[in-house]
């Protein structure tokens, strides 16, 4: 017992430091990977550290960095939402054929796509939280609920870019100190979200639900309105990522975001969100969707076939996962550790 | 507390019969021997996906990486035509290729503890793109009569073979779920992992079984698909995922393992179908059709609540009346 004890603090401290480390090396290891990928691609293709190139990348990744973080946000309730790609679509659609029927509404439309949003997450949030549905299940059944809702309501229409008003056509081109518009609104709105979990109470007790449901109970924390309330900020995000996209993409269509689920769960676990809950921030799964533009981008300057991409993105998903585990048992180790010095100590 | 219904079965038979006469009252072209046994090819490959999936839902994981897989065979069945192999050296080959994609899942899975979501999330994009990088992005249609025989003709000229395929399939694991060991521990393990481990049951060894077996019956599916459609692209499937799990979950398996029977899922194949066929002829729009089934898969999972929620007010009222007549 006594030669135990002696020997437990040194292998604990070693084991708290390499806990600390793989908790650490988990976040600043997302960007370490793009800074490689980077470096990999200039060495290839010079012209991928072009200014011009590079401003492309972090354009197409603004609108999926807010779509990832939203995704993080659910992520670290421990549940899942695949129907983001069709709250985009049904609340850009909606958007834009308001707009195109009534001009004169200018940029106060904004809260349109949010409100929509809202509310669809709301669905979601209330099957999942109250109704106790399995948070796949619950939210691939919206999916195509909200998609064929769509449909319906566009009866095979789409908004070309010449029935919306001018200001939202001259929208993307609009730039603040250099940088597009779009670029400004996504890190604004990355930022806040992460504030917003660090500092917050309500934040804060997402990652708990997410962590340990039951403790959380125990603890007085409402569960439930926790897990809603993260579905509603999820899919509000989501609506204002629609609206983003469809004054970007100019086109709206009943299809505009279908896929982005598969691509927004790509880049918030590459990003270190971990499905299992409790873990990550946004800001890592914002530079999940910049990892993933940067890989597009490379993919097509190096002119390997797009297809590519849905392996690579694929294998990507599994190795974070991998890589989410092997922390996850560095941490654990780390904390029995702890507890062995606390109860070694006194 | 309310176990599994053992009317739910029943319920399934009684809704697919309504569906059925709601479609014959819908459409005079309906209610004809030759149009309901051929539109049980709809029904037949994601059926297939349906019962692999089952017996990994009934050890309390999820597979959705299963119709990638399915592309993934259908272009490697097409790689043994081109070849100029005979079907009955592809048609293994194919279900080996497949199964080990499976147990790729499984060892990831069971061997490695990550989630089952995350894993076939991700192996399903990396499948589908497998699929794409084996063929190209030009679909293979030069199939050979024979690769497409299971898929596409009729027996005794009425009844479909892959129909007959089907419900063989379904009959060998509804009995390797119910009288094997195998089986047992499925259901064993979905209800209880900890329990399971401890009584002595190989748990990893039975999930990455499980992952093979659901793979496996991909690439059987993928034989049905190509004689349905006489094309194999990497975008084959694509989206059948929602079909396959809401025919899972409305056949009462309960989602997060354990409980459920095969018999269900064939049932709950059944009423899907026959919606599927009823509104096609009725030209009930696609995206309708989609909403549909959204809300059924919806519906589905939160049949036991409502049940409870209908069985409380019943009683609720129930006994009002008793102090009332008091």
């Amino acid at each position: 017992m006594l030669t135990e004890g002696g020997e437990a603090p040194t292998d604990g401290e070693a084991r708290t430091a390499l806990g600390q480390f793989a908790l650490r090396f988990r976040v600043s290891g997302v960007a370490a990977f793009l800074l490689l990928l980077g470096v990999a691609f200039t060495l290839l293709r010079p012209q991928f550290i072009a200014p011009g190139n590079l401003s492309a990348i972090i354009s197409n990744a603004a609108i999926l960095a807010i779509v990832a973080a939203a995704q993080a946000v659910v992520l670290i309730t421990r549940n899942l939402d695949v129907s983001v790609g069709s709250i985009m679509g049904f609340s850009a659609y909606l958007t834009a054929d308001f707009a195109a029927r009534h001009p004169h509404v200018g940029p106060a439309l904004v809260l349109m796509p949010l409100t929509i949003g809202g509310a669809l997450g709301a669905l979601n949030g209330v099957l999942v939280a109250y109704g106790r549905v399995s948070p796949l299940i619950a939210t691939l059944g919206t999916m195509s609920v909200y998609r064929g809702l769509t449909y319906v309501y566009a009866r095979g229409q789409e908004i070309t870019a010449s029935r919306l008003p001018a200001w939202m056509n001259a929208l993307p081109e609009v730039r603040i100190a250099g940088v597009r518009l779009l670029v400004v609104i996504a890190i604004i709105v990355v930022c806040l979200l992460a504030a917003f979990l660090r500092f917050y109470p309500l934040g804060r007790r997402m990652y708990a639900v997410g962590s340990n449901v039951s403790a959380s109970a125990f603890f007085g924390l409402r569960t439930q309105r926790v897990v809603l309330f993260a579905y509603i900020l999820g899919a509000v995000l989501c609506g204002l990522a629609g609206f983003l996209y469809a004054v970007r993409v100019g086109t709206v269509t009943v299809v505009l975001a279908s896929g982005w689920e598969l691509t927004s769960l790509a880049a918030a676990v590459i990003g270190g969100v971990s499905v299992a809950g409790g873990s990550g921030n946004v800001i890592g799964a914002a530079l999940g969707a910049v990892v993933l533009a940067t890989i597009d981008n490379g993919l097509v300057l190096l002119g390997i076939p797009e297809f590519w991409r849905m392996f690579i993105q694929g294998a990507a998903i599994v190795l974070a996962a991998t890589a989410d585990m092997i922390i996850a048992g560095q941490v654990r180790n780390a904390l029995r550790a702890r507890r062995r010095i606390a109860r070694a100590a006194p | 507390m309310i176990r599994k219904l053992p009317q739910w079965e029943l319920t399934l038979v009684v809704l697919t019969l309504a569906a059925g006469a709601w479609s014959a009252y819908l459409s005079p072209y309906y209610l004809s021997l030759d149009q309901i046994a051929y539109s049980t090819r709809q029904f037949v490959f994601p059926g297939i996906l349906a019962i692999g999936l089952a017996v990994v839902v009934i050890l309390g994981e999820i597979d959705i990486s299963l119709a990638s897989t399915l592309a993934f065979g259908a272009v490697l069945f097409s790689k043994f035509s081109a070849f100029g192999a005979p079907i009955w050296i592809a048609t293994p080959l194919v279900t080996a290729a497949c199964a080990a994609l499976g147990t790729l899942n499984g060892v990831l899975v069971a061997r490695f503890g990550l989630p089952s979501l995350a894993v076939t999330l991700g192996t399903m994009g990396a499948f589908r793109g497998l699929a794409f990088i084996l063929g190209s992005e030009t679909g293979y249609t030069g199939f050979d009569d024979s690769y497409l025989y299971v898929g596409s003709e009729q027996a005794f000229g009425l009844v479909p073979v892959s129909f007959i395929l089907f419900l063989v399939i379904a009959l060998a694991v509804s009995v390797l779920m119910r009288r094997t060991v195998f089986g047992r521990r499925c259901y064993a393990i979905g209800l209880n992992k900890e329990a399971s481990w401890a009584a002595g049951i190989d748990v990893a060894r039975i999930k990455v079984m499980a992952y093979a077996l659901a793979g496996a019956l991909a690439g059987v599916a993928a034989l049905v698909w190509i004689g349905q459609y006489g094309s194999a692209r990497g975008d084959n499937a694509d989206g059948a995922i929602l079909f396959v799990v809401t025919a899972v979950v409305l056949g009462g398996l309960d989602i997060n393992g354990g409980r459920g029977a095969i018999l269900g899922v064939v049932l709950a194949l059944f009423l899907l179908g026959t919606m599927r066929n009823g509104m096609g002829l009725a030209n009930v729009a696609g995206p309708i059709q989609t909403i549909v089934l959204g809300g059924l898969l919806i519906v589905g999972v939160l049949r036991p609540i409502l049940f409870q929620g209908a069985v409380r007010g019943y009683r609720f009222a129930f006994s009002r009346q008793a102090v009332a007549s008091n």
